[in-house]
């Protein structure tokens, strides 16, 4: 007897009615109570004297809770009337105040955000980088084409020009298949040769074909040429006068006087 | 709905109606516990709106969870303001709440209460608060620190620098002294 008024008086049953105890601590308490009238009655009071102190501080909640707060009751009790039966069972927890996931979900879009938008963004920079690529490309591919235009307008231009004048050079008893083709102009001194039409051996590495004009009886060079058909028509250096052409092969570079030996066209004006 | 047609019952029917869920049991649940719940949870949180709010989240609780209490374990007052305080706690240690509250000195925050809110004239309770006022200051301070604060006995120790026997048995006098009264 004496324990139980010990257990009483520690006031572990005061904590038990304000629920500051751990959950091993109330079972224990309970059994206490199941076992003990004393103990029991003495938290039948203790509950009593809470629920006056607790009574006496009691505040009015303003007018308008108490329909707050039954409306959010009753919002399901016409359903829950007319299935008097499974009302019993339909006892729903209230889930758990969690805390809200907001700002986890906002931030997990923003990161798919960023990512999707990178990926967008890496996507465009390597189309602008091949559309760039593209225009380097067609910008060279323009220019080679106004070179190409300007320089067929100016092959052209030698056709329309009547003051040019045609001069066909002729295989060297050397060389007879070979043939050429020199266009001059007195008026304005320019002289350009066919590209196109030429009919030379072709040179090696270490030689190139020179063509030379004859003024008053002394060669004069004219610039060196390759025989190969790259362009249509090259125009070589000014002279005047000219009494004949003639094509020598020479060391690469040019010499300063034709070697006749190495003659392959020539031609009289 | 007017004051004068507050519907009160005995305890057992109101438990009684409130397991079958009648609309009844709902009503004489708010009328006879609101204003001792709300008093309970206003001094914990000491702001209307958020109290509000708690109250009826209380009720709401109280209302899904009842299959979860029986008369055996104890009064239905008590299970109900453990839930009311253990809500009311849970708001005022919640992260946007604390941002927005003032430190209050615990007795400020009670007598101001008092002075503001409990004005409504009850006969039942007449007397009753001269029986509050028997108590020694120190035994209503405990009292009120685990009551009304929803300090646990440990918090209210460390809070006064008391040992843990002293809060102990100054709690048990404090409630001694109650039974002394209503008795």
């Amino acid at each position: 007897m004496e324990d139980i008024k010990a257990y009483i008086e520690s006031g572990i049953l005061e904590l038990y009615v304000l629920g500051d105890l751990s959950p091993e601590e109330r079972l224990q308490v309970e059994g206490m109570a199941l076992k003990h009238l004393e103990v029991k009655a003495e938290l039948g009071a203790i509950e009593a004297s809470l629920e006056v102190y607790a009574r006496a501080h009691a505040v009015d909640p303003s007018e308008k809770m108490q329909d707050r707060v039954l409306n959010s009751l009753l919002i399901n009790f016409g359903n829950d009337e007319s299935f008097p039966g499974r009302t019993v069972n339909r006892v729903i927890e209230m889930p758990a105040r969690t805390p809200s996931n907001f700002y986890k979900y906002a931030f997990a879009a923003c990161l798919v955000l960023l990512l999707v938008s990178i990926a967008a963004l890496i996507n465009v920079y390597n189309k602008w980088k091949q559309s760039d690529s593209q225009v380097v490309a067609l910008q060279l591919e323009k220019q080679q084409f106004s070179k190409r235009v300007n320089l067929m307008d100016e092959q052209l231009d030698v056709f329309r020009d009547s003051t040019f004048r045609f001069v066909k050079l002729k295989g060297t008893p050397k060389t007879p298949a070979s043939a050429m083709t020199v266009a001059w102009s007195p008026v304005k001194k320019k002289v350009m040769i066919d590209m196109a039409g030429m009919k030379l051996p072709a040179n090696d590495e270490s030689h190139q074909y020179q063509l030379w004009a004859i003024v008053k009886g002394k060669p004069v060079d004219l610039g060196v040429f390759d025989a190969k058909a790259d362009t249509a028509m090259k125009e070589m250096k000014p002279v005047e006068q000219p009494q004949a052409f003639a094509v020598t092969l020479e060391p690469r570079g040019g010499s300063a006087n034709p070697t006749m030996d190495e003659m392959v066209v020539i031609s009289n004006i | 709905m007017s004051r004068n047609h507050k519907i009160s019952l005995p305890e057992e029917e109101l438990v009684r109606a409130l397991h079958h869920r009648e609309r009844t049991g709902a009503e004489a649940l708010y009328n006879m516990y609101s204003s001792s719940l709300y008093g309970v949870i206003f001094r914990i949180i000491g702001e209307e709106t958020a109290a509000e709010d708690v109250l009826q989240e209380t009720f709401v609780k109280i209302w899904h969870s009842f299959s979860g209490y029986s008369a055996e374990k104890g009064r239905l007052f008590t299970w109900m303001v453990n839930i009311a305080r253990n809500l009311a706690i849970d708001k005022v240690r919640s992260k946007d709440f604390k941002n927005q509250t003032k430190n209050q000195e615990l007795e400020n925050n009670v007598t101001f209460i008092d002075e503001q809110k409990n004005t409504v004239y009850k006969p039942e309770l007449l007397g009753l608060k001269d029986l509050v006022d028997t108590l020694k200051p120190e035994q209503k301070l405990i009292l009120n620190l685990i009551y009304f604060k929803g300090y646990t006995h440990v918090e209210a120790a460390e809070e006064l620098g008391l040992p843990l026997g002293t809060v102990k048995t100054r709690l048990r006098m404090a409630i001694q002294e109650l039974r002394k009264h209503f008795n």
